[in-house]
């Protein structure tokens, strides 16, 4: 049995190295209340004034007022009105317009006939997701903008009414409080804990504790328990700053939403043994962590980008690693305040695989010593 | 000595970097495959588009226009359908179980409505527009999933779209029956074309940026990596004794990572090219002109990290958590155009903006100098400040 006073001495020693790291301490800990500020800030989904230029031959006053409004629009902002482009091309490179809106020369006089006028609109392609932002308002804004100075009443077919559900405001912050509270737990349970056992490794001192009284499981519980505390003051640290600064509230049960975390961290933790069963030097065990946890959960956990887009073997992938579920647990509770009996699935996975990778642990740290 | 035995001690700090380097073969290996692994890993799993939404709907009305609607929606491949909800609380679960993202109701009387909005009015003569009264349309009620603000946004967009297509070929059809022809009644018709990046693919955009990111990690780490490696093994000290100037052992260690990071960038253009077919537009002596701007920086980052950490664990804590920032605030899948004023003037520091802008400007539109001075000004003033703080802070230490 494992006993209370060697597990605390162990852990002790482990405290005391964390301490003595304190750039990586300060890292640590600061580095998540500054992403929160970056993401809960600098994110904004709606492109707003975006600039393009206007080609008008003839300047007629429907012209004009049709012009106007699409400068108006909270969409767009006319940088520039010229009245013929040679090359449009390199309009768009020297100016960063994103769209050119050519309207003929008869544009007054072909709205009032029959058949109508025909208005080009060039878009800039290369962010697709502007470009199709443009493409897909160009045609209802401006035949609204022309109806509008012809006097005569748009067609209402459809009255849409949209209900967003989970996030009414649209603030990214939601969003992000919980990706960044898998990416950062992950970052602790896993990476740290995995260089610090390689590192006594590569330093020899693991051999010195083996030869100790201590019992080799006794040596890792004791390093592994700080990391455990260090998780979750960083994951409080993240649903504090979260909700002080930008009113995140948690929608469902704070504690089933820790006891979840705590799930997580356990899973984490597993794989940052396992890579140190592996791993026999710090580089190893740092590039390991990365490359296995920390580059799948940003990229491939629905993080940031969607895992429908992705092609199969990446989602496929997306469904493995444990960030996914755990994503899902965080935002159903804190977004959409749902419990247990919705995330069930989800929280047994990630169960699953951190008893799985335990075992696994176990096996490999017996076979080596 | 002659006039330019100056220059004879970086040749020999150099080389010895350099053969360093090649003797290394597990590292230099990793230098090469990482990032060629990494690129095409990464422009798959990059992509900002929203496909394949998954869509449900809750049919109260059951006519034949309402079900035309929904057809609509499930034949268009930007959405999957998954079938009809039996009541509003139904749709609402599928909704917090994360079955689907959009959900569309549509209430009874729907046909009615729609009948009534289309109905041509005798009085006005003319124009489809004297159809109804105003702001009448047939009520359609959306349910979005708002989570992920920038998905829902653009799903909902493609959503109202597909609607609004579909009510137009409705009031046309609705029209022609009485013999009149709404293409003719339109006064402006719009021919929309995409430059650049015609197909609107996003590893088109991404692709470059990541060549970016992977080219500031690689200099930026190995740089840092190295100095802190001599540190640790004490050789560093070793090398302060010689008559080696810190500067020397700076620009040592920098020269063949500067080299090392203008290979990686060849392998991304080569992999962009072949594997992704984003055409590259501009010319590439001027690319390589931006890039020794730009790695001015990534390089000053490396070792002003190797002056403040001790270990390499460390100065890939500090990189990371460099890196972080720059990528998010360089416009990388975030446009800068979108953040608040104060962040854009943040922004304005950041090389990692500037050279991801240069990147997707020569890739996809061929620009040059004659576009680009000015991002390439602001690069040699940030890298410039940047490398010259960097040796500044090696100089102080190492005395």
């Amino acid at each position: 049995m494992m006993s209370r006073a060697r597990l605390l001495t162990i852990a002790r020693k482990e405290v005391r190295h964390i301490f003595r790291d304190w750039q990586t301490l300060v890292v640590v800990l600061i580095m998540p209340v500054m992403m929160m500020f970056l993401y809960g800030y600098a994110l904004n989904a709606d492109a707003k004034e975006i600039p393009v230029m206007i080609e008008m031959p003839s300047p007629a006053p429907e012209t004009r007022q049709v012009a106007d409004k699409i400068d108006a629009s909270s969409l767009f902002a006319v940088v520039g009105t010229i009245p013929a482009a040679a090359d449009p091309a390199e309009l768009f490179r020297l100016h960063g317009i994103k769209a050119l809106f050519r309207f003929p020369a008869g544009f007054a006089r072909d709205v009032r006939r029959p058949g109508g006028a025909r208005v080009q609109v060039l878009v800039d392609g290369s962010d697709p997701n502007l470009g199709t932002i443009i493409r897909n308002a160009a045609e209802p804004m401006l035949l609204g903008a022309t109806l509008q100075v012809l006097g005569v009443q748009q067609p209402k077919v459809l009255d849409m009414r949209t209900l967003i559900l989970y996030n009414p405001e649209q603030r990214s912050a939601l969003f992000f409080v919980p990706g960044l509270m898998a990416v950062i737990l992950l970052m602790i349970s896993a990476l740290l804990t995995s260089v610090a056992i390689a590192r006594e490794k590569e330093l020899g001192t693991m051999g010195q504790l083996l030869v100790s009284p201590l019992r080799p499981l006794e040596i890792i519980v004791g390093k592994i328990i700080p990391y455990i505390f260090l998780a979750a003051i960083d994951g409080f640290l993240i649903l504090a700053v979260g909700r002080l600064a930008f009113g995140v509230r948690i929608a469902g049960n704070p504690w089933f939403l820790a006891v979840c975390s705590l799930v997580y961290i356990f899973t984490a933790l597993a794989i940052g043994l396992l890579i140190s069963t592996i791993a026999k030097r710090q580089q190893h065990a740092m590039f390991m962590a990365i490359g296995a946890t920390m580059m799948p959960t940003v990229l491939l956990s629905g993080f940031i980008f969607p895992v429908v887009s992705m092609p199969l073997p990446l989602q496929i992938l997306s469904r493995i690693i444990p960030a996914t579920y755990f994503l899902e647990i965080v935002r159903g509770i804190i977004l959409k305040g749902v419990g247990l009996r919705e995330l069930w699935t989800p929280l047994a996975v990630l169960l699953g695989e951190g008893l799985a990778l335990t075992g696994l642990a176990i096996a490999k740290f017996k076979v080596k010593l | 000595m002659n006039v330019f035995g100056f220059l004879d001690l970086y040749r020999v700090i150099i080389r010895k970097e350099f053969a360093q380097i090649r003797r290394d073969k597990t590292s230099l290996r990793m230098m090469i495959m990482l990032p060629m692994v990494q690129m095409i890993l990464l422009g798959y799993a990059l992509t900002t588009e929203v496909k394949h939404t998954p869509v449900a709907v809750l049919d109260h009305d059951g006519g034949p226009d309402s079900r035309s609607l929904i057809q609509a929606v499930a034949n268009n491949s930007l959405f999957d359908f998954q079938g009809s909800a039996e009541s509003e609380s139904a749709l609402r679960e599928m909704l917090d179980r994360g079955k689907v993202k959009l959900g569309i109701i549509i209430p009874q009387g729907f046909s009615r409505q729609l009948e009534s909005a289309t109905r041509i009015n005798p009085g006005s003569g003319g124009p489809v527009l004297g159809l109804g009264p105003e702001g009448s349309g047939a009520l359609v009620q959306l349910w979005v999933d708002g989570q992920d603000a920038n998905s829902a946004g653009v799903a909902r967009g493609y959503l109202s779209a597909v609607l609004n297509q579909w009510a137009m070929r409705h009031l046309g059809a609705r029209l022609e029956a009485s013999g009149i022809r709404l293409d003719q009644m339109i006064p402006v018709a719009t021919d929309a074309s995409v430059l650049f990046n015609p197909l609107l693919k996003s590893t088109w955009y991404m692709v470059p940026g990541i060549a970016v990111i992977l080219v500031t990690m690689v200099t930026a780490l190995l740089t840092g990596f190295s100095i802190v490696r001599e540190k640790e093994a004490g050789t560093l000290e070793q090398l302060m004794v010689t008559p080696l100037k810190p500067i020397h052992v700076v620009v040592g260690k920098a020269v063949p990572f500067f080299f090392i990071g203008v290979a990686e960038l060849m392998i991304a253009l080569v992999i962009a090219q072949l594997k992704f077919g984003v055409p590259f537009r501009g010319n590439y002596l001027t690319l390589l002109a931006f890039t020794a701007c730009y790695m001015l920086s990534s390089l000053g980052i490396g070792i002003f990290t190797s002056t403040v950490a001790r270990t390499q664990q460390q100065a890939l804590f500090i990189i990371w958590f460099f890196l972080l920032f720059f990528m998010l605030l360089s416009g990388f899948f975030l446009p800068v155009a979108n953040m608040p004023h104060w962040v854009q003037m943040v922004t304005l520091a950041n090389p990692v903006r500037w050279f991801m802008y240069v990147l997707r400007e020569m890739f996809l539109k061929g620009s040059g100098f004659a576009e680009l001075w000015r991002q390439g000004l602001y690069m040699l003033a940030i890298g410039g400040t940047v490398f010259t703080f960097a040796v500044l802070k090696f100089n102080r230490k190492a005395a």
